[in-house]
């Protein structure tokens, strides 16, 4: 089965039902992509699948066949963080940072739909990524750093 | 008869007792005495690392490693510890800098300072050399009761001294000048006068062979450039960037996959699997093994296959005789034992039965209760391990060195095999709360790892395991009781909290002996409310073993006997018709310290500014972990009794902030992880087993509705306090007293607005039926 991962094209030989987490996990050794929950209740692997944030462990590997996939490692690099990245480092949103990788994946994603999101509608976009160090109040402040760089960008 | 035992002799017992085997087969204590148990004289060279002591090494390139052996989980320790290092060795916080955490079981490396409750720089005579000499040789590595920066700010500050030292003595012999005429900058030792320098790179190879200095001298706190001020988390950016190993991550050539499944009822064991033909031909399924007789393994060559082979399993499992247990059951029995008379005694001052006994005495009496709860860490259990030519190495993300290493001993035990020697490494943890001290799932990998030489195994438990399968904070249930004296102020206070004893349990599971639970302080803490001035006061407990598995639980007694206590002082406060805060105020009248902290939250909070109808304010305050901590919580309950926590405000007196910005971000989790446990935590005892499986059902706190959060952090001359804990501590206090605020109703119990369970979670109206 193929799939562009980061820009790559990847082929893993997998059935058909494997979630594309344990695909990008265990077969492409892409392990930034969390299991959280399996059941899509936490969001720690939450991918980009055609420009759209999913649960991993909900798209069966047949499903993201041929599709374009961006998980963190291909978000932006060491020299150039994605805008998103550097938020999160500048106001040191992570703790244990787990289920960092998910959250920076929707925020992306929200900052691409939405350039100038309020705390509700960060609220509305965010909440089905947990965070169990409950770093939710600096991922709200990070979020509107990202947006206030991008904006300026 | 009850004994009564302070903390430190409950301790040292226990610890005694684990020890006794140790000191025996040491011989005697001139060996003892002869170990270097300081870590600051064995420098050596090692290829071309340098290392000067246990803590520091430097690289020909200026590069510092600094050993940090504590776990890095999400608290910062990695970046704090380091950063003393860094202040004493005089070099910049820079990327020159990685912290690793070391595999091996240096005596310096001892969290013995946590088990006796002492700090390394205060200790001294018998309780050092116990501390130092005995302890420090069991290998305990452990990372927990908010107690690393406590235990090993000092020695690191020693270590990093030292190796400048000798990095100075070192350039004084090459250039051959007095070592009092040289300094440091920027990793450089400078020459001034003859405007000679030397890279510390250039320079460690000579140093590392030279004798420590006995005293190396420390920095003032005036020549301080990176203490107490906020340096970025050293793991943060490998974090963003999806690169943080965690324990989950690992991976070997050629590794086994295993998933698990325990019992549902605790204790019980496999009778049969009755489809075990059927699931070893499911997709990619290697083998089944079970586990010490009591839990299944499904090996595969990847996770996906084993559990989706597992959830094929059809097991029947043993009758252990707890089938009929419920929550209900279960809390029947502690509201029981908290009528019987013999409990341990824990406090007796002044005299408790004539200030009950006073004819004039108002009595104020009320009973609390919370449910099990568990710690769900994003990251699930796993561990990872091999065995090779009867040697084993393993990873896992473990809060505890020594616990892990009995897992391992433990595990392979159960397959007939003990191994000549034991490398363990410690990962990054994705949370723990107290969870990753138990060796469980370290036993499981170790078992199969075993059963299969040569094959790296990893296992990782589904979510639905960890929840349901798990080890929990208990169940309890308390009566408070005080008499108020003519000022309204309590003469007396008698508390009794009925509860299993976190001690007796965690150790029957993970260590060599069972302690407690006589003299089990976890169970207690934050029922004593010494620095309230209450003139007689009685502290007792209540053990109420059970058939589950209990565990530490980030803050433990204090997780609950802290929602009793201070929305007990609220109930005082009301019957005294007092303000709370005022009412405290005249308590703490004896403790500046406290004064200092319940003024500033009540000054943030805007404490006397008046809110509209259906708002409210809460305080509760506590000491913890050698903290000050007061939060107060401002909630608004809609008209049909919805409750939402709209604002924490929180102040803490913490000593020494040597990081203030991470210092904050441990309590705003804090106050998250509180609230949530106040609000909506609850694991269902039904039919022996836990009733929830996963975060559909274990509802914990989302984004929307996380209150704001303000931490200020009240100046202080003292020494680094603990704080991992105290976010946690008063919250639920303070949110139960500020629903009482807004609507007159006094909630005893958690969680304060999720009830019913499986299928039927709602959020509760937290009004009267009445008014709901």
């Amino acid at each position: 089965m193929d799939f562009t991962v980061n820009g790559e094209l990847r082929s893993a030989d997998v059935e058909d039902d494997m979630p594309l987490l344990w695909v990008l996990r265990d077969e492409l050794g892409l392990v930034g992509t969390k299991y959280g929950c399996g059941i899509a209740q936490c969001g720690a692997c939450t991918v980009h699948l055609d420009g759209m944030p999913v649960r991993a462990c909900q798209v069966r590997a047949v499903e993201a066949e041929g599709g374009e996939i961006l998980t963190i490692e291909g978000l932006g690099t060491p020299e150039y963080p994605h805008p998103v990245q550097q938020a999160w480092i500048d106001t040191q949103a992570a703790q244990c940072g787990y289920c960092q990788s998910g959250q920076i994946m929707q925020a992306a994603w929200l900052l691409e739909s939405n350039p100038d999101p309020t705390d509700d509608e960060i609220d509305a976009v965010m909440s089905g990524n947990l965070c169990r160090c409950g770093a939710y109040p600096r991922i709200r402040e990070a979020i509107h750093a990202a947006a206030a760089r991008l904006r300026e960008a | 008869m009850p004994r009564i035992l302070s903390r430190r002799t409950f301790l040292m017992t226990g610890a005694a007792v684990g020890g006794t085997a140790l000191v025996a087969a040491v011989g005697a204590t001139g060996y003892l005495a002869s170990l270097d148990v300081e870590g600051l004289h064995g420098g050596r060279l090692d290829g071309d690392d340098a290392i000067l002591n246990a803590f520091v090494v430097i690289h020909r390139d200026g590069t510092v490693v600094i050993n940090v052996p504590r776990t890095e989980m999400g608290q910062g320790i990695h970046t704090g510890l380091a950063t003393v290092v860094a202040e004493e060795l005089d070099i910049p916080f820079d990327d020159r800098i990685s912290v690793v955490f070391p595999t091996d079981a240096h005596p310096a490396y001892s969290a013995w300072t946590n088990a006796l409750q002492v700090r390394p720089e205060e200790a001294s005579g018998p309780v050092a050399w116990f501390g130092r000499r005995v302890l420090g040789q069991l290998g305990m590595i452990a990372t927990g009761a908010s107690g690393s920066v406590m235990g090993l700010w000092h020695p690191m500050r020693v270590a990093g001294a030292s190796a400048r030292a000798m990095i100075v003595a070192a350039a004084a012999e090459r250039l051959d000048v007095p070592a009092s005429e040289l300094t440091t900058e920027d990793g450089m030792v400078i020459h001034a006068a003859s405007g000679r320098s030397l890279a510390y790179g250039d320079l460690a190879q000579d140093a590392a062979l030279l004798t420590p200095p006995d005293e190396p001298r420390l920095k003032s706190r005036e020549e301080w450039r990176l203490i107490g001020r906020s340096q970025p988390r050293i793991d943060i950016p490998a974090k963003v960037r999806g690169e943080a190993m965690f324990g989950i991550d690992v991976v070997l050539p050629d590794m086994l996959h295993a998933s698990i499944r325990h019992a549902p009822v605790f204790g019980a064991e496999v009778a049969v699997i009755r489809n075990e033909g059927r699931v070893r031909a499911a997709d990619g399924v290697l083998d089944i093994a079970v586990i010490d007789g009591r839990h299944v393994a499904v090996v595969a060559g990847s996770w996906w296959q084993a559990e989706q082979a597992a959830w094929l399993l059809d097991i029947e499992w043993t009758e252990t005789g707890n089938e009929s247990e419920t929550s209900d059951s279960l809390a029947d029995r502690m509201y029981a034992a908290l009528e019987t008379d013999t409990p341990h005694d824990h406090i007796d001052e002044g005299d408790i039965e004539s200030a009950f006994a006073a004819p004039d005495a108002r009595l104020v009496e009320a009973d609390y209760d919370v449910p099990y709860v568990t710690h769900a860490c994003m990251e699930s259990m796993n561990a990872t391990a091999v065995l090779q030519n009867n040697l084993a190495e393993v990873w896992a993300p473990s809060q505890n060195r020594a616990t892990m290493r009995m897992g391992v001993m433990r595990g392979m035990g159960w397959a007939g095999v003990r191994p000549d020697e034991v490398t363990l490494n410690i990962t990054m943890a994705g949370g723990a709360f107290g969870r990753r001290s138990d060796l469980d799932v370290v036993a499981e990998a170790s078992c199969l790892a075993a059963r299969y030489p040569g094959r790296p195994v990893k296992v990782l438990w589904s979510r639905e395991e960890d929840i349901g399968r798990g080890v929990y904070r208990s169940q309890a249930a308390a009566r408070l009781r005080a008499v108020l004296g003519p000022d309204g102020l309590p003469s007396g206070y008698d508390a009794m909290v009925a509860t299993q004893s976190i001690m007796n349990a965690m150790s029957g599971r993970n260590l060599p002996v069972t302690v407690g639970p006589d003299g089990d302080y976890l169970s207690v803490e934050g029922l004593e409310k010494a620095h309230y001035a209450i003139p007689s006061r009685r502290m007792r407990s209540q053990n109420v073993p059970s058939h589950l598995p209990i565990h530490f639980w980030r803050s433990n007694g204090y997780s609950f006997n802290t929602f009793f206590t201070e929305s007990f002082i609220d109930e005082c406060a009301d019957a005294a018709g007092a303000d709370p805060v005022a009412y405290r105020r005249d308590l703490l009248r004896d403790n500046p310290r406290h004064l200092a902290v319940l003024d500033r939250v009540a000054e943030m909070a805007g404490w006397s500014d008046p809110l509209p109808p259906g708002r409210g304010r809460g305080i509760a305050i506590e000491e913890c972990y050698r903290s000050v901590v007061a939060q107060v919580a401002e909630v608004t309950v809609s008209p049909d009794g919805e409750v939402r926590v709209d604002r924490m405000v929180c102040a803490l007196d913490a000593g020494l902030a040597i990081n203030p910005d991470q210092v904050v971000a441990q309590i705003e989790g804090g106050i998250v992880y509180g609230v949530t446990a106040a609000l909506m935590n609850r694991i269902t005892i039904e039919g022996g087993a836990v009733a929830e499986t996963n975060f559909h059902d274990f509802a914990v706190q989302r984004i929307a509705n996380a209150p704001r959060i303000e931490v200020s952090i009240v100046e202080s001359d003292g020494p680094p306090c603990g704080v991992g804990e105290p976010g946690v501590v008063p919250a639920a206090a303070a949110v139960a007293n500020a629903i009482f605020a807004a609507t007159g109703r006094r909630l005893r119990s958690l969680p304060l607005a999720v009830t019913e369970t499986i299928g039927e979670r709602r959020t509760r109206s937290v009004l009267p039926a009445e008014r709901a």
